[in-house]
């Protein structure tokens, strides 16, 4: 029977061993010296490992949380409950369904932990432990896998293990309450392996990686085709270098031999791309870049090799090569490519920015012990503890403590955001002041962060209509450059000068390597990606190119008021004493906070708020009666109090004097008074209402410089929402229109002609909180959602302003602006980079100013508009609003 | 105007004729997407110089499951975009990546790399 070594591991025959030893009624074979001399030293350290359970065999009974998650049936649990017992050895089993817990008591000697967990997981439930990497050094001996797998599922609270050989890493599923790190590290050293972080969890950016490893190689292959390029332009341009000059042709020939032989590796080696690429492109019927380089270098190679090869049969003086063309035109091209990823990877910074802005890991607490578990492994429902300075690694509502929070980066807000009991927390964020628990909502791919990463990304790679043309335009672009290619070969062979033939293969290679579609085709991918992590970066999320597109010529910018202009919740304005007043304002504020405290009007919750904030001391009501449609009556320290609307005064018949004149001016300028009897007697008015949020008046003010017509759309009554748009400096007012109606209002502005001549529609952006304005947001050119990074209403917009602020619809149009303009620039630059270059490039300079161009300037030409594209669109990155959201 | 010249300019009108025909008017071949078991059309795209198979015939309505493997370094390849799906998804190579998704709409949308260098098409009928 074969055995295994303790000490190594590796399998090895008992009669074949190099030496035996017995141990606690155990034996045990090794392979070598030092193995036998390691488990003389300490013979017990083997038989520990060697158990099947790490338990203490002296404590039988043995409990052990689990968190379980989906245990919300109360059925299902029982099913659960009787799963578990069923298992030879289950004494106990508790299911804590809201704590989403299972406590299982359990006899170590007759059942582990993954026979448990197997059962749990047979009837659909998973187990929510954390899950970990470890890296092994120098695992070679495959036996040793199952050593260590044993060793680690031994070790308690673990609840599987593998190995892998390949990838020469451990993945453990554990409870981080019951184990540690650590501890799973001394397991795995246990068996003399090193542990080492796992490659495959290390926090690099693929693509980054990806990136680095592939400009390596086409710098690589750029420096061996600079190489050869020296060689062979001196062989190139014999007449001017001193000893070559005075070689006779046969022996030059020989030399060209050499460069033959070396600009192959330059042609598959370095330009391997293009030719690999080309031949790819050419059986999808496709042509692109490659398929030009191929077929310039290819031919100018062709050419060469048979020119020296047969020199007879072209006329005296033809017969030299042009391998330079080949070597050098590769090598340039090549070091474009590599400096075009390089200006690329710059260009996805902003997406590298969000993702750095999530936390590593968590301080969690489960089973009443805090644990610092990696990010990944937070489950929902999981309780955090944040401390002053720390992230907020997921999103989550707090359960205990208070702080003052940091959401700067997802909210372009700088002031922090002061959270209670009971408010949300976004992942990313950073607590400033206090320390805090929270109750997580949200982790992984569903947090507030992961969201805008990925809208971001698929913003970033969505096509703005602009492009199409370009799309279309490098659909033909390609065969049409091969058909001039052809072309120039043909006037240039038919009545070109002598010596006809060089004439016409060099025009016609310098016109397919100066065709260059990747500018074209680069041109608005580029800047879209750079300007809407721009976007982002202020707080603005766009959702698509097209929005993007659109936002550059909005006319017409159509604001809901509610919870757009204004803060969409009443706060107490005004609190105005009758003359006969028998109490002061803040009395007067705190009998009726006292009696709206129990009321459920979300009017009262503004009186009662604003008590709150003076310290009034709130009085016990009794005797309250809510009176519908005229307001309240109560009894607060033995005085009778009335709340109510003008109505109520009348049926209650009390003298109001002046307060009614007052009432009508406070609603004139859009607040809601109410009238306050004590005793029979008028006492005051409070008034309440919507109010504009500080920087309103400002943003609207800037749309309007920016030539745009703001427009205000509400619900309300004409006299309050006149009274707002005076105060923000809106002149045009939509008033008292319903829900369903704001769409059809938006497309009324939408087709109002605005120049008589010609009838092009308005391009109409509608400004919402997304929730009831979603009809609106989809029927207006552009819609812009007005919420917050946790808010899910971010559906129907196009974009969403992070930040609730209106000053980001400013910000917003500055960015599409300058992306566009950026676009324009790259498109219109990249357009006439090829119009311009392709017939000079076919010659037709030359009979006028006997101009023309080498294939070698045509080939860096090619390969700098490129990077000059992406250039381009990286200048965008210094992109600065004038008008910034604070 | 020799024979050799007249030679040249018919050979110029036979190469511009081929590659017309090869490039724009040849008819392409399409890969029908068979429905799998699950209800998904699901095929498998070699991403390597181009998309194989790059014209993809699927049925309207019914969730569409693309496997894309890329085979290359080259960055040009590096995501694989559908824009009239606002759909996009990086290829790391060697990975299979699946997008996911089902057209409600019939009719040609195109797919690409990031330049528009590589070309594939999906038609729903």
């Amino acid at each position: 029977m074969t055995q295994y070594d303790p000490v190594c591991g590796m399998e090895i025959e008992p009669q074949s061993a190099f030496a035996k030893r017995e141990h606690m009624e155990q034996t045990f074979y090794f392979c070598s010296q030092s193995c036998v001399d390691q488990f003389d030293a300490d013979p017990h350290r083997y038989m520990m490992t060697s158990a099947t359970t790490g338990f203490n065999p002296q404590m039988t009974l043995t409990r052990i949380e689990l968190p379980v998650s989906g245990l919300p049936l109360r059925e299902h649990s029982t099913h659960l409950e009787s799963t578990l017992r069923a298992l030879d050895g289950v004494s106990e089993v508790k299911v804590n369904a809201t704590a989403n817990r299972l406590e299982v008591q359990y006899d170590a000697g007759k059942v582990d932990v993954s026979k448990l967990v197997g059962a749990v997981k047979s009837i659909g439930f998973q187990i929510g432990g954390a899950n970990v990497k470890i890296g092994i050094e120098n695992l070679r001996c495959a036996s040793c896998v199952k050593f260590i797998e044993d060793e680690l599922k031994s070790t308690q609270g673990v609840l599987s293990a593998t190995v892998n050989i390949a990838t020469q890493e451990a993945t453990v599923d554990y409870l981080p309450q019951n184990t540690t790190l650590s501890q799973l590290n001394a397991a795995i050293e246990t068996w003399g392996y090193k542990p080492r972080p796992a490659t495959s969890d290390a926090p690099v950016d693929k693509q980054e990686e990806a990136h680095a490893k592939e400009y390596r190689k086409l710098m690589n292959k750029f420096w061996f085709a600079a190489a050869i390029s020296v060689f062979v332009m001196i062989t190139a341009y014999y007449q001017v270098v001193p000893v070559l000059r005075d070689w006779n042709m046969d022996s030059l020939r020989y030399l060209w031999g050499v460069t033959v032989l070396l600009t192959l590796p330059v042609m598959f080696w370095s330009g391997s791309d293009f030719f690999n690429g080309a031949w790819a492109a050419f059986k999808h019927r496709s042509a692109n870049m490659n398929t030009l380089i191929a077929l310039g270098t290819g031919a100018a190679w062709l050419y060469s090799t048979f020119a020296i090869m047969f020199p007879s049969v072209f006329p005296e003086g033809t017969s030299e090569p042009f391998y330079d063309v080949v070597a050098v035109v590769i090598a340039l091209v090549v070091l474009g490519q590599a400096l075009e990823l390089r200006a690329k990877g710059q260009s996805s910074s902003a997406i590298k920015k969000l993702l750095g802005l999530q936390a590593k890991t968590a301080r969690v607490i489960r089973d009443g012990k805090e644990m610092d578990l990696p990010v990944e492994e937070v489950l929902v429902g999981d309780v955090i503890q944040v401390r002053p300075g720390e992230k907020v690694p997921v999103d989550g509502v707090i359960v205990e403590g208070s702080s003052a929070v940091d959401e700067s980066m997802l909210t372009g807000e700088s002031l922090p955001a002061s959270k209670k009991m009971g408010d949300e927390v976004i992942g990313a964020t950073i607590n400033k002041t206090g320390a805090f628990k929270f109750r997580t909502t949200k982790v992984g791919k569903d947090t507030a962060l992961a969201q805008i990463v990925k809208m971001v990304q698929d913003a970033q790679n969505s096509k703005a209509p602009i492009a199409r043309l370009a799309d279309i335009i490098s659909g033909y672009f390609v065969p049409i450059v091969m058909i001039l290619a052809v072309w120039t070969f043909v006037i240039w062979f038919v009545i070109g000068p002598q010596p006809q033939f060089v004439y016409a293969l060099v025009t016609s290679v310098t016109v397919l390597i100066i065709a260059c579609p990747c500018a074209l085709g680069l041109a608005t991918p580029m800047s879209l990606m750079v300007g809407i992590g721009k976007g982002a970066e202020h707080g603005i999320l766009i959702r698509s190119g097209e929005a993007l597109q659109t936002a550059r010529g909005i006319q017409i910018v159509v604001l809901d008021k509610t919870g757009t202009i204004t803060k969409g919740k009443p706060e107490l304005t005004d609190v105005v004493l009758s003359e006969q007043s028998s109490v002061d304002s803040d009395q007067l504020l705190r009998l009726a906070a006292s009696v709206e405290k129990v009321s459920e009007h979300p009017l009262a919750q503004a009186i009662v708020e604003a008590a709150q904030a003076q310290k009034l001391e709130i009085a016990e009501v009794k005797d309250f009666e809510a009176i519908p449609g005229h307001g309240v009556s109560a009894k607060v320290e033995y005085k009778n109090i009335l709340i109510g609307n003008l109505k109520l005064m009348n049926r209650e018949k009390i003298a109001l004097g002046s307060l009614e004149e007052q009432s009508k001016s406070l609603a004139d300028d859009g607040k809601t008074p109410m009238f306050i009897a004590l005793d029979g007697k008028a006492a005051g008015i409070i008034a309440v209402a919507d109010t504009v949020k500080e920087d309103s008046a400002e943003a609207i003010k800037a749309l309007q410089s920016l030539g745009i017509e703001v427009v205000m759309i509400t619900g309300d009554n004409r006299r309050t929402a006149e009274a707002i748009a005076r105060k923000v400096g809106v002149n045009k007012v939509l008033a008292e229109v319903l829900p369903e109606d704001k769409s059809n209002e938006v497309k009324k502005l939408q087709s109002t002609i605005v120049n008589r001549k010609s009838k092009i529609a308005n391009v109409v952006a509608m400004v919402g909180d997304g929730i009831n304005d979603a009809p609106a947001l989809a029927q207006a050119d552009v819609g812009l959602a007005i919420g917050t990074g946790a808010d899910v209403a971010i559906e129907a917009s196009d974009i969403t302003l992070i930040k609730g602020s209106l000053k980001g619809v400013v910000t917003a149009i500055e960015v599409s602006r300058a992306t566009m303009k950026n676009i324009y620039q790259n498109l219109v630059g990249a357009f006439f980079y090829n119009v311009l270059g392709i017939p000079v490039a076919m010659g037709l300079l030359f009979p006028f100013f006997g101009l023309l161009l080498s294939p070698m300037i045509a080939g860096a030409a090619m390969a700098f508009s490129s990077v000059t594209v992406v250039g381009n669109a990286n200048r965008l990155r210094g992109f600065k609003p004038k008008f910034s959201v604070k | 105007m020799n024979t050799l010249q007249i030679f040249v300019i018919l050979s110029g009108i036979v190469l511009t004729i081929l590659i017309a025909w090869y490039f724009w008017f040849a008819p392409k071949a399409q890969t029908r997407v068979a429905v799998s078991a699950s209800g998904a059309q699901e095929v498998a795209i070699t991403v390597k110089g181009g998309y194989t198979p790059d014209v993809i015939v699927v049925q309207k309505g019914r969730p569409v499951r693309l496997t894309f493997t890329r085979q290359e370094s080259v960055a040009c390849s590096e995501q694989v975009l559908f824009p009239d799906f606002n759909k996009s998804s990086p290829l790391p190579e060697g990975e299979p990546t699946t997008i996911e998704f089902t057209p409600e709409k019939s009719g040609e949308f195109g797919f690409q790399c990031q330049m528009g260098m590589l070309r594939g098409k999906l038609i729903v009928e």
